[in-house]
């Protein structure tokens, strides 16, 4: 009988146990209904002036926030470098960093439990769009706690975020019309050549489509090691061969009337892809360039492998660019004039838009939002930005009169020598959610030296294109999935242009694709584009 | 069938002779609750996610709150052709896969069983198994490069006098048949595993019967072998074809390209781009039940057809 009785005993405990267990873990879902009520915000404990930054004034002890970063390879650390020690002590702010991918934002938003500040990367995507359903409006809470946000932030860019009305995001990177004038911004394509090749094969026209043929196959010639002509990875999109080449030969944006200009079937851009193809038949691109992903790409330029290259972004290549002419100073890739529109236009070069890159939000749920702007404001503020970029004034960097900021010899020892001191310790221009090119632009070495000759070709070319940032359909309409339909197709039928036997099957496989498109609503998509850039035109000031 | 019913019984006593019985058994009963608590949580409360296939959700609002719109989202299935390729996609490549693998492990299995010299049975077992411990990333970056133009392939191609220069993966006629056979080579070796615990499992005196009856070594594989295996084989028959519609993400992330996406693209890895890249949830969730349900079918159809071949016995 005893045993009987231990046996149930214990069975009522095991159960017990496990049952309550599990249901701890679904315990916490209560949701959080303190509502988006603007009314609801609490007054400021300190005087507001417009003239003083906001966190010189605010005495409240250590308030801890979450910032969820959308990107997985964002550093999670604070507190722990010179540069967010810096800030934690300034703004007597303690930030908890939370990254992710679309999977976790998607959580956040599913459990109502959102973190405090939110930075994201796509501007086309839901959560953006409907940003006024879930984040605070940057003016409310710089009119109450901190109207100095507006002599730091920049009109432009806050009119470019504004929905019905009012400015819910602050982006990193967003060049305004006045940056893209002031000479700062530098551009970050061009077609470049090794040196020794350019010296070798003689005179030789890159300029014109039946010149760039016969200067590959020169190369050819000359130097059967090499693959006469590479471009960037097909991994995250189409390569430097679309955009890239388009802004190249300065195909328009738009129509003469405003309207959506499909640049894609555009007659010289056209042309130019058959000259690629031309290339590729002679067996002077190699198949393997649209399979190599980033990393490979990567080694290829780090190797000299291409003689040429039609190089998109090459800032972010900057490394193996400087590695391969550190290895072979006489075969440094130079930019010339090549990929040129054969009917008389300029390249239109493009940078980073008004859009930027990644997109800071204060959510509405936020228990801190005078923090929370305070942090904006900082960060977009001068000594912000010098932080962030070059670490502390004096120890790491000096100014001239010019404004012009030259590393201290201990930084250059450092970033020299001991290169991971240097990111890990001082976190040196890597803490780039406020960040701008306009900071950067105020130290040469920001940028390798290998692409330096490459940022001076283009500078004269850079043309902003504001104008048709983000008008893709809202997600999950129909337009929007036939867009997506139209755009993998795009991808297929780019690369199979390239790869044509001969011009027939070219020919071919365009009339083809040019009715994919008008099988699937193009026109509906371009009547959504055209309204959009119209809005566009219109928050710009251009209308 | 005619059955006895013992339905006879009114309905209040059945119920009381049911619970009579569970009570004296109840503490065994209840230790099964742990286990059906954790399946009410994670596999039948989000079947509540499920109706956001009749609905049009967006990630701000939630499943509750958006509004509902009927079969739209399977409307617009039907007439999706990018959706329809990637089911023949699928087809197409799980059946060579399944072919192709269901057969080679029963095969690999019965030779590696008949190797009498255990180092030499150890080393095929170790070299069989290795590429299924390496993930597709790995594996895929491997085959982009094997099958590159200047790639492992060709260059043994050209070492037969055979003129190679192209690159295969950007071949889409020939990518289902890269995709199978690089998933046979992964995993026809992790495949023999059940089957080799359960042959050594039969009694070794049928084989010694049968050598004494004169029964050369097919015969014993094909008369003791291969039935002592019937349950297993068939239970791994019902699973691989109730997995047809599971196309593999992983591999299918690795090795699509632009050129051979049209071949190439699997329900999987579109229910990945329109609902994770795209953000479409409603519509990849309704593309995700359809498949199920397909799923489901075919799974009681092959449980009916083993059946019968075994013997009415449902190896389920």
């Amino acid at each position: 009988m005893k045993k009987g009785t231990m046996f149930r005993g214990l069975a009522t405990a095991l159960v017990t146990l496990g049952s309550v267990a599990l249901l701890a873990g679904c315990g916490n879902g209560s949701k959080d209904s303190g509502s988006a009520d603007k009314s609801g915000l609490p007054k400021a404990t300190y005087k507001v002036s417009k003239d003083t930054p906001a966190w010189k004034k605010d005495k409240t002890k250590m308030t801890t926030l979450t910032w969820y970063v959308n990107a997985d390879w964002w550093e999670k650390s604070f507190g722990k470098d010179e540069i967010t020690k810096q800030i934690k002590k300034d703004l007597n702010v303690n930030i908890k960093f939370v990254t992710g991918d679309d999977t976790k934002l998607n959580t956040y938003f599913a459990s109502g439990n959102m973190p405090d500040l939110v930075t994201i990367g796509d501007p086309n995507s839901k959560v953006a769009r409907t940003a006024n359903q879930w984040a605070y409006p940057l003016q409310d809470l710089a009119n109450k706690y901190d109207p100095y946000f507006f002599k730091v932030a920049r009109k432009d860019t806050l009119n470019w975020y504004k929905i019905d009305g009012k400015t819910y995001a602050y982006p990193n990177y967003s060049n305004t019309a006045a940056d893209y004038n002031s000479g700062k911004i530098l551009p970050r394509d061009a077609f470049i050549i090794r040196k020794d090749v350019l010296a070798g094969i003689g005179k030789q026209d890159f300029t014109t489509p039946e010149g760039f043929v016969k200067g590959m196959a020169a190369i050819k010639a000359k130097y059967p090691k090499l693959t006469p002509f590479g471009f960037n990875d097909f991994s995250g999109g189409n390569s430097s061969l679309q955009n890239v080449v388009q802004d190249m030969l300065g195909v328009p944006i738009t129509t003469k009337a405003n309207k959506y200009y499909d640049r894609d079937t555009d007659s010289d851009y056209i042309k130019w892809l058959d000259a690629f193809r031309q290339v590729h038949a002679a067996g002077n691109i190699s198949d393997d360039s649209f399979t190599d992903d980033a990393d490979t790409f990567n080694e290829k330029v780090a190797n000299g492998n291409y003689a040429t290259m039609m190089m998109g972004s090459d800032v972010n290549h900057g490394t193996n660019l400087q590695d391969w002419a550190s290895k072979d100073s006489k075969g440094e890739y130079v930019a010339i004039d090549g990929i040129q529109s054969t009917v008389g236009r300029e390249p239109t070069l493009s940078q980073a838009g008004i859009s930027g890159w990644l997109i800071n939000y204060i959510s509405n749920k936020t228990k801190h939002p005078a923090k929370a702007i305070q942090v904006f404001e900082y960060l977009l503020s001068d000594k912000g930005q010098m932080l962030t970029n070059f670490g502390e004034k004096g120890k790491m960097y000096t100014q001239d009169a010019d404004g012009m900021v030259k590393w201290t010899p201990f930084a250059k020892d450092l970033q020299l020598n001991h290169p991971q001191e240097f990111n890990k310790k001082y976190r040196i221009g890597e803490f780039i959610l406020f960040g701008h090119d306009r900071y950067k632009a105020l130290n040469k070495d920001s940028y390798v030296k290998a692409v330096w000759q490459m940022q001076d070709w283009g500078k004269k070319y850079l043309k902003p294109q504001f104008k048709i940032e983000n008008i893709a359909p809202n997600p999950g309409t129909q337009e929007a999935r036939a867009l997506s339909a139209i755009q993998t197709n795009w991808s297929t039928t780019m690369v199979s242009l390239i790869r044509s036997k001969d011009k027939k099957s070219f020919d071919d496989t365009l009339a083809k694709y040019k009715k994919f498109q008008k099988d699937n609503n193009i026109t509906d998509i371009n009547k959504t584009r055209n309204d959009n850039i119209k809005a566009n035109m219109k928050k710009l000031g251009q209308d | 069938m005619e059955i006895n019913k013992p339905r006879k019984l009114p309905i209040g006593t059945r119920i009381k002779e049911w619970g009579k019985a569970w009570g004296r058994q109840w503490q065994l009963q209840t230790m099964v609750l742990p286990g059906i608590i954790l399946m009410i949580i994670f596999n039948f409360i989000p079947i509540y996610g499920l109706t956001l296939a009749f609905k049009s959700y967006s990630v701000t609002s939630t499943i509750s709150s958006s509004p509902w719109v009927g079969l739209q989202n399977f409307q617009i299935i039907m007439k999706d052709k990018y959706f329809w390729q990637s089911v023949q996609n699928t087809i197409g490549i799980s059946a060579i896969k399944l072919t192709i693998e269901f057969f080679l492990p029963i095969i690999l299995a019965i030779l590696i069983f008949e190797l009498k010299w255990t180092p030499f049975k150890k080393l095929v077992q170790t070299i069989t198994y290795l590429p299924h411990f390496l993930s597709w990333i790995i594996l895929g970056g491997m085959l982009i490069t094997w099958l590159s133009s200047n790639g492992m392939l060709n260059q043994v191609l050209r070492l037969f006098g055979i003129a190679a220069n192209d690159n295969h993966i950007l071949n889409a006629s020939s990518y289902w048949s890269i995709a199978s056979l690089s998933d046979v080579w992964k995993e026809a070796g992790w495949g023999t595993i059940l089957y080799l615990a359960t042959m050594s499992k039969i009694d070794p005196t049928y084989y010694e019967a049968a050598e004494m009856d004169g029964a050369s070594k097919i015969r014993q594989i094909w008369s003791i072998t291969i039935p002592e295996m019937s349950s297993i084989i068939s239970l791994n028959l019902i699973l691989s074809v109730s997995g047809l519609f599971n196309s593999n993400l992983d591999q299918t992330l690795v090795l699509m390209n632009s050129q051979n996406q049209p071949k190439a693209e699997v329900i999987n890895s579109y229910v990945y781009r329109v609902g994770l890249t795209q953000g479409d949830f409603s519509y990849a969730t309704a593309v995700g039940l359809g498949v199920s349900i397909i799923s489901v079918i075919l799974l009681i159809i092959t449980n009916t057809i083993t059946k019968k071949l075994n013997d009415n016995q449902s190896v389920l």
